[in-house]
């Protein structure tokens, strides 16, 4: 494992630096002195997910409900991130079966169907990179799902966000254009993404606080939602939340290098 | 000079003159004849215009922290002792942002911004890091 580290980071080691949370770290950082951001933002994102996986049985944190006491009293990882900042590391898997739509529609569950994908990949280096306060590859990648979906952001219903760190929550919204540079902690207050929320977010717990499962996270969690499997946690009159016709989904990669957006809508 | 236990720079072709400078207290960056853009990471051709002609100059170890975070998890033990260390990714001057550590004050005191400059660690017989101070 260290020789990985080392093998990946090449130089970045001699300094002490490893991983993605450091890199992550980086852009937050980087998003605080260029935009109102940081902890008071991002504890509405790591708290607001915790009560979706207090009503998952199968996330990690099912059992282990987090006040914004909690979230400042955890220990620093790599300033500014906090250990409820970051994802948790999981052992398991998630699969999904794509299909064609007419396959699918003999199935025993009512299928998904994808109305738009886009991708845009920034990859410059974190070093050298000008994107890590936004616009990150989440504009286009955005954009470009959304045009091929025929729709505006006014037609989602929740989000699925990749959200290995909080700061990724927040500059994936905020690129998409749910809010302005800086708004998100207003647009985040009074439980916005949370259970009962206008606008669902990570509705699992996410990789905060459900499991890691790269990309799988967020999409399977949108598919099941969608097919109206999720139990406690489904979204419509069981969350107070409005009945999900279409979710956004998004998964990104490298240190904000990757990005790819998907529109999925039941059927 | 007592057992250094962190990791060493990895040489390659590319990096060799940037490491060569650093070991005589020389901060070394590739310049694009066609262009003029100052390049990091070292590489065979220019990000920009792709050109192949280069030249290598001197930076004047002045600049500024672009972004930086505080480390209070040591994910190597020849840091354990450094805890809490800053990591800081700093814009020189010439331009190239380079990935280093600001030493010479307290965490609690830097800042996106800050102007820094160069300040040299003797490691092995072989290298010296770059590192930054507080332009103070």
């Amino acid at each position: 494992m260290r020789r990985m580290l080392l093998e990946r980071n090449a130089d970045d080691a001699v300094f002490g630096h490893f991983g993605a949370a450091a890199g992550y770290a980086l852009a937050g950082r980087r998003a605080m002195h260029t935009f109102r951001t940081g902890p008071e933002t991002w504890k509405h994102i790591a708290v607001g997910q915790r009560k979706w996986a207090n009503l998952n049985p199968v996330a990690t944190m099912y059992d282990r409900p987090m006040t914004f006491e909690d979230y400042y009293n955890a220990r620093w990882i790599v300033e500014p991130f906090r250990l409820f900042d970051t994802c948790l590391m999981t052992d398991g898997g998630r699969a999904m079966i794509i299909t064609s739509a007419e396959r699918a529609r003999d199935l025993r569950h009512p299928p998904v169907l994808i109305m738009g994908m886009g991708q845009n990949n920034p990859s410059y280096d974190v070093h050298q990179a000008t994107h890590l306060a936004g616009p990150t590859g989440a504009k286009k990648a955005g954009e470009m799902a959304l045009r091929m979906a025929g729709i505006t952001l006014d037609d989602i219903n929740a989000c699925e966000i990749y959200d290995c760190f909080t700061y990724t929550v927040e500059i994936t919204l905020q690129d998409y254009g749910f809010f302005g540079p800086g708004e998100g902690e207003d647009w985040l207050q009074n439980g916005t993404i949370e259970p009962g929320g206008r606008m669902p977010v990570n509705t699992s717990g996410g990789q905060l606080s459900e499991g890691y499962y790269m990309g799988l996270t967020p999409l399977s969690e949108a598919a099941m939602q969608l097919m109206g499997r999720c139990g406690e946690r489904q979204l419509g009159p069981t969350t107070n939340t409005k009945s999900p016709e279409i979710i956004l989904c998004s998964d990104n990669g490298g240190i904000l290098q990757t990005h790819s957006c998907i529109v999925l809508r039941r059927s | 000079m007592g057992e250094y236990n962190k990791p060493l720079p990895n040489i390659n072709g590319d990096s060799k003159e940037f490491w060569a400078g650093c070991k005589g207290h020389e901060l070394r960056f590739q310049k694009c004849k066609a262009c003029g853009h100052v390049r990091w990471p070292a590489s065979l051709i220019c990000p920009i215009c792709y050109s192949k002609e280069t030249q290598w100059i001197v930076a004047g170890g002045k600049g500024k922290i672009y972004t930086f975070v505080v480390y209070h998890v040591a994910y190597h033990p020849g840091f354990e002792n450094d805890l809490p260390y800053v990591v800081a990714d700093v814009e020189l001057e010439e331009g190239p942002r380079l990935l280093t550590n600001i030493v010479g004050c307290r965490p609690d005191e830097v800042k996106c911004e800050m102007l820094v400059e160069v300040t040299w660690e003797d490691i092995t017989e072989e290298f010296s890091l770059p590192k930054f101070r507080p332009s103070w």
